[in-house]
Order: structure tokens, then sequence, then C-alpha cells
């Protein structure tokens, strides 16, 4: 494992806690609603109300519901003139608080892809026909992507700098990646991470437009996928020095231990075909943790169903891992880009914490070119220790994290 | 740890090269100023622009053909910083070099007319090939792919204060031993739709110059290009700290949180300062505070010689502290009026003992960040 050094110049592998987590996505909002909507393997997927699709090959998205969402915010003008992305931060950092209200970070780490870019789109929109600007200012100070992180910790007294990783698809996979970094080598003790996005119709009809999106099921991995649906959500993870937060009483939700990030340079929206991005992804964050590839119980894998991603992620994941049981819970919920990765990094530490394997549903045919043991349609339990969550993105960017159930 | 700048690369308005670039801003050039005027009504507006002939040197890569001028900027930028630092990224090097690159609005030319697209002719209209131009990452992944880097590549989106955040992600990456060097990029491209979003928010001058300091908060002058630092562990300047401050709620939050910065950095004595002041807001934050914390320090702003190219900004202004470090001199502060009452020069200053510089970054959209840099 690479050595690191920590702030005082000694060499340090501190061990990194989850202590608190927080998550609102079409699953549910909270822990609970979501560990139920995946032992009952619900399809989170309906039909797009929040603009006119009706121009693009793909109808459907899973969606976090407004109705709940925007019901939590309360009356006054400055939460009214929030973007739905700030309610969705505050509302998983409200629940991380909830376990661990004395949680004060020195760092935040969140990624996302967007920012509140459906706020860009109404500024333009207005422009271009000529109506009322009014709201223009409103517009564009909630629009940028470090906003929403702002919003959720003046909600909650919280002053740390926060840093905004956008890579892409990877982003919020990269973003606990990073924090469980600064966090091991010693030089914070406390570091705040997460990912969040929410739909927008410039990214929807984008993906259209790649006819990367699909207007059927999403079946990850199937013989007969025929391409990803997009998603939205937010999740947070407060991530501590082990020693520290055991010192001091705290609950440790699950540890993190290990973290790999490749670059593949094929092509700006498509990976390799040989795997090699995501398999060296992989296999940096087993030797980040110092661990061998049949350490691993269980992988939630990036699993967007389209034919390229799985066939690359498929082929990289059976030569390293063979038949560890592989699941792709965007079946469920749709792709919710920078949140995907802290989405599903939440989905394993429940996975962990519960001892069962999220389904990945709508599964029917398996491919035969892909030889994995997929966790077909239904949760399943089983006695598991480490996960492994991927997340892949446009720009060649890979990120894998090494979760492990925390045993005292 | 010590973390050193190896080799630095510049693309402006003024030019691209950091020789060139720091030439001209000796002789107290200021960029051209370029009139681009809104699709939908008449109203004009002024920016500084990279000029054509500063990119005919620069790199032509299959990965660039479709590219935004953003990514292309970043590229042009991020190669000069390698090549000054004489570090060539082949099979072995490609996983130990990382790459940071910060943005502030990104690659907003491709997304107004993917956007523009959908809005005048519907969603079918949407171009495949433009989609991806529009994602944030899309600059650090081709400057990634033309490089050959197949380890740790980030984007951090933010405001001015992004590349000094770039910087501290940098610092906590090297301190594993697996990286040997972190490229820290800042770019930025400007557009009429970014003039007009500034404008309403009351931070936008039409016309030049940017008075920084003054009494009145007349405006910035938006601009556009890159800047690129490779940080290694040896090095001609080195970086001895950086405070990435948090963030301010309201505008007078921000000097505080200068202060405290300010505070952190000067533990030594400080030469000069390098400082984000635009002609917004920003400059009496900054004024206020370093009048209390490092009142007989130097102080000198770029902004009105080469305006405020947001995600690019921190990065230049920490080329400008290495150039002057480096150099023992600092360039003439432009349109900087009498009443200021902070230790500047409007003619071209010696500072050919300084050892110690601060950067001062405070973006617009509520971030605050500052760094110390040193020459042995």
């Amino acid at each position: 494992m690479a050595k690191s050094t920590s702030a005082n110049g000694k060499r340090s592998t501190a061990r990194v806690a989850v202590i608190a987590a927080g998550v609102v996505s079409p699953l549910g909002f909270g822990l609970s609603e979501m560990l139920d909507s995946l032992r009952k393997a619900r399809d989170c997927v309906s039909q797009i109300t929040r603009f006119s699709v009706t121009e693009c090959r793909c109808k459907t998205a899973g969606q976090v519901p407004d109705e709940r969402l925007l019901d939590k915010r309360g009356n006054g003008v400055r939460a009214q003139r929030l973007h739905r992305a700030s309610h969705m931060m505050i509302e998983g950092l409200r629940e991380a608080l909830t376990q661990e209200p004395q949680f004060k970070p020195e760092l935040t780490v969140i990624g996302t892809t967007s920012g509140g870019m459906s706020y860009g789109e109404s500024y333009y929109r207005s422009l271009a026909r000529g109506e009322n600007l009014r709201h223009s200012p409103t517009w564009i100070a909630n629009y940028p992507a470090q906003k929403p992180v702002i919003d959720a910790h003046e909600a909650f007294g919280i002053t740390a700098p926060c840093q905004v990783i956008a890579n892409a698809c990877a982003s919020g996979t990269n973003a606990i990646g990073h924090g469980f970094e600064c966090v091991q080598s010693g030089r914070y003790q406390r570091v705040l991470t997460g990912g969040y996005d929410a739909l927008s119709e410039l990214v929807f009809v984008g993906f259209d437009s790649l006819q990367a999106s699909t207007p059927e099921k999403c079946r990850p991995f199937d013989r007969h996928r025929t391409g990803m649906v997009l998603g939205e959500g937010a999740a947070v993870l407060a991530l501590e020095n082990l020693d520290a937060a055991r010192a001091r009483g705290a609950t440790v939700l699950a540890e993190i231990t290990g973290y790999g990030i490749s670059t593949d340079n094929f092509h700006l929206t498509q990976p390799d075909p040989s795997g090699i991005g995501p398999r060296q992804a992989m296999e940096r964050a087993l030797q980040s943790a110092h661990v061998s590839a049949d350490a691993v119980d269980y992988i939630n894998a990036h699993g967007t169903a389209t034919s390229f991603n799985d066939a690359a992620e498929g082929k990289a994941i059976s030569e390293l891992f063979g038949r560890v049981p592989v699941s792709s819970t965007k079946s469920m919920m749709g792709h919710s880009l920078g949140a995907a990765g802290a989405v599903e990094a939440i989905i394993c530490l429940l996975a962990l914490q519960h001892q069962f394997l999220p389904p990945n549903i709508n599964f029917r045919t398996p491919d035969e070119d892909i030889d994995l043991n997929i966790v077909a349609n239904k949760a399943q339990p089983a006695v598991l220790r480490t996960a492994l969550s991927n997340s892949f993105g446009f720009g060649g960017t890979n990120a894998s994290i090494l979760m492990r159930k925390f045993e005292a | 740890m010590s973390l050193a700048i190896a080799g630095m690369g510049w693309v402006t308005p003024l030019g691209s090269g950091v020789g060139p670039v720091w030439e001209r801003l000796l002789k107290g050039d200021e960029a051209q100023a370029e009139k681009i005027t809104e699709q939908f009504s008449n109203q004009c507006y002024s920016v500084f622009r990279v000029p054509e002939s500063a990119m005919t040197g620069a790199p032509s890569h299959p990965r660039l053909r479709r590219a935004s001028v953003i990514s292309r900027f970043a590229a042009a930028a991020g190669l000069e910083a390698l090549q000054a630092a004489g570090v060539k990224v082949d099979s072995q090097s490609a996983e130990r070099i990382a790459l940071v690159l910060a943005i502030s609005n990104g690659g907003v030319i491709y997304t107004k007319r993917f956007y523009r697209d959908i809005v005048e002719a519907g969603a079918r209209s949407a171009s495949p090939l433009l989609f991806p131009e529009t994602v944030f990452n899309a600059p650090a992944s081709h400057l990634a792919a033309i490089l050959g880097i197949t380890g740790a590549t980030y984007t951090l989106v933010g405001d001015s204060a992004a590349g000094l955040l770039a910087i501290k992600m940098a610092e906590d990456l090297m301190t594993n031993e697996a990286v040997d060097y972190c490229l820290v990029v800042g770019a930025e491209e400007v557009d009429w739709l970014l003039c007009d979003a500034y404008r309403r928010w009351r931070l936008l001058r039409l016309t030049p110059p940017v008075e920084p300091f003054g009494r009145i908060d007349q405006g910035m002058i938006l601009s556009e290009g890159a800047g690129a630092i490779l940080l290694g562990r040896d090095g001609q300047i080195i970086i001895e700290g950086i405070y990435i401050g948090g963030y301010y709620r309201k505008r007078v939050e921000a000097e505080q949180i200068m202060k405290r910065i300010l505070c952190n950095l000067n533990r030594t004595k400080i030469d000069f300062v390098i400082s984000g002041a635009n002609g917004t807001f920003i400059d009496k934050m900054e004024g206020s505070a370093l009048q209390q914390i490092i009142p007989d320090a130097f102080v000198y702003t770029a902004k009105p010689a080469l305006g405020e190219s947001a995600g690019a900004a921190s990065l230049w202004q920490v080329i400008l502290g290495g150039q002057a470090l480096r150099c023992g001199e600092l360039p003439p502060l432009l349109h900087g009026g009498p009443a200021i009452s902070l230790r500047i020069s409007t003619a071209r200053v010696s500072v050919a003992t300084a050892t110690h510089a601060i950067v001062l970054s405070s973006g617009v959209n509520q971030q605050v960040a500052g760094l110390r840099l040193s020459i042995p």
C-alpha cells in the first residue's frame, strides 16, 4: 500500500470509520426507507414529470418526490429560493447529524456533475423567450455547484471549507475516496463527504441524444439490456479517524478500508473495451486496503445497463473476482450521476450492517459474454464482511471503494 | 511535507507563456478589451479574450479537434508547466502524476449551444457530439489523454478561489508517496451568457478599466485562459502553507475569514501579497483585512491588466507570486486610485530581497483561501 505522510511529517495509515450517514433518493428518505426498498426490490423508476420528454426516446427516471422534499423546507423566503439539490443535501445531512449531532468536519468533499443546472436552464429559457427575468438573481446565485453544499453547511452551522469534485459519474465515489485518504493520512480527523445531483432537462436530453438512456426498463448486465435511466438524490457520510471515534464512544457504522482511482484515456464517453480502467481502479482499491480479491463478498457495480459499460466492467469484475455476488442497484433507482457513488456506498453500508445482498432488478437473461454472479431480482440474505462499490464516469474516471463491516 | 513549484504554464489575454506574459505585465501592458453582444438583445459587454496569436503554438491532438476553448487553454498551460519542469509522462510515470483541474463555469460555450438547440428546436435536435463537452471534467479528461496520465485525475468546481482549493487537494494527494508530481491547472472560457449573469448580479463593469480597491465597487471585466503549476517535492518556489478558509454566508463575513487566513499565513515577514481584488465588493474586504494584518507588505493585483478569469484566477495569482519572487520585481498596479491606503506601486517595483509572499483569493461565490510562497 502506498504510504502517506501526516501533517506532522510522520507516516500514518489511520483506520477510517463511517460514523453517520444520510440519504435522500428515489428509494426513500433516510436509511430506513432505503433499506425497506432494497429488501423489497422496489422499482422506483417512474414517468418523468419535471419537464417535457415528448421528443426523447427515454421517458422515465428515478425521481425524488417534490411533495416530500419541498414539504420539509419551511416557509422562509430564502428556503423557498434554494435549488432542489440544496434541499436534498440538507435532508441528507440532517439525517447524518441526527445520528452524530456533535460531528464537526474539518473538510467537506462532495461530488456532483451538474450543480443547480435546472436554474441555469430557467435563466437561459427566460432570456431566449424575452420573459420576465425578475427571478434571475435567485437562479444565478443558486446555480454554482458549491451552493447546495454551502446551503447544507449553513443549515447546521458547519463552517468547514468544501471541495466540490466534478468527475462526472464517478464524482461521489471520488469524493468518498479522497475524504478517506485525507483521514487515513492523519492530516484530518473528520471529513464530511458524499454526493448530490438533481434531474435536469439538459442532462436528461444529453444522455438521450447519445442513446445511452433506454425507453425500456433498466436491466444491468442482462443480455437484452438497452441502456440506463437517470436518477437523482443526495447522500452524505461522516468519516472519522476510527480510534478517535471509538475513544469518544461514537457508534461506528462501517469502515472504509480502500480506495482506487484510475484514468482511462480511451474515449471521452466510452470505456476501453478491455476493462483496463475499471480493473485498475478495483486493483488499486484492493492494494490500498491490503486485501486480495477473495476478501470481497459483494460488489455494488457501476452497472449502468449500457452495452459498453456493462461489458467492460463485467469483464474486469469477472477476471478479478470470479463469481462474487454482483448487483447494480441503479436498476431500482436510476443513475443519480454525482450522487450515485455516495448513494451506493450507503447501500453497501446497509448491506454490511443488515447482512444481505441488494438486488439487481429487471434481470431476465444472463449475458453469455459477461460471466457474473448477479443477485437477480430479489434481495438475498448473506454473510458479508467486505463490499466493493464501483463508479465510472465520462472522461474515463474510474473509482472504487472498499467498505468493511465494523468488528470491534 | 515539502511542496514546491517545479514548473508553470500560462495562457492569458496578454498572450501565452510565463516569460512573455510576465514581461508584458512588467511593462504595464493591459489586455485589449473585446466587445461581445448578447444574443437576445443589443446589450454589449467588454471581455478580455485570449488572442488567437497566443494559441498558434498550442498542442494539436485528436482529442482537441472538437473540444471547447477551455480545454485548449488547459492543455497549453499544462504542457508548458511540464516542459518547464523537464518532466515527461511515460509508461513508468503515467500513474505517478496526478492531475487536478479547477474550474468555475466550465465549458459554458458548448453548454449554452447544446441547450440553445433544445430550446429553439426541441430535444431531437440535441447534438450528441456537443453533450460530452458540456461535462465539467471534459477539459481534465482531454488533458489526461494528451499527457497519458492514468492515475488520479480530479476536477474541482468553485469560484475564483477554486485554484487554491485545488492546490490544497494536490497537497493532500502528494502525502501519498505513490504520487511524484501533481499538475494543478485552472481554466476558464468567457461568453456573453456569463457577462449577462454577472451583470444581473451587479458585479460586472461594462467597459474597462478595472479599478482595484476603489471607493465605489465599479465591477469586474471577465476574462479567460488557463494557469498551470506542476507541484513536486523539489523546486525553486516553495508552497509553505495553504489555508482554505471556509465560506462566507454574507459578504461582511468574508473579511473575517480573510483575516483568519492572513493571521495563519503571517507567521514570518511577508514581503508582498498577490491580491484577488477585481473591482467588486471583494476589494474592500481584502483591503481592510490586509490593512489590519499585514499593513507593511506590498499589494499587487493583476486583474486590471488580465481581468477576472474565475476558475483560472488563483492559479494566475500563484504564477504571479512565483515569478515576482524569482525575478525580484512586481509589475505596476494599473488603475489604482490615489485613495488606496495599502502599500501599492503604480510603477514596476523591485522586491529583490523578497523571500515570502501571500496569495489571497476570495471568490464572488462565497469561497476564500490563501497560501504562502517562499524562495530559499
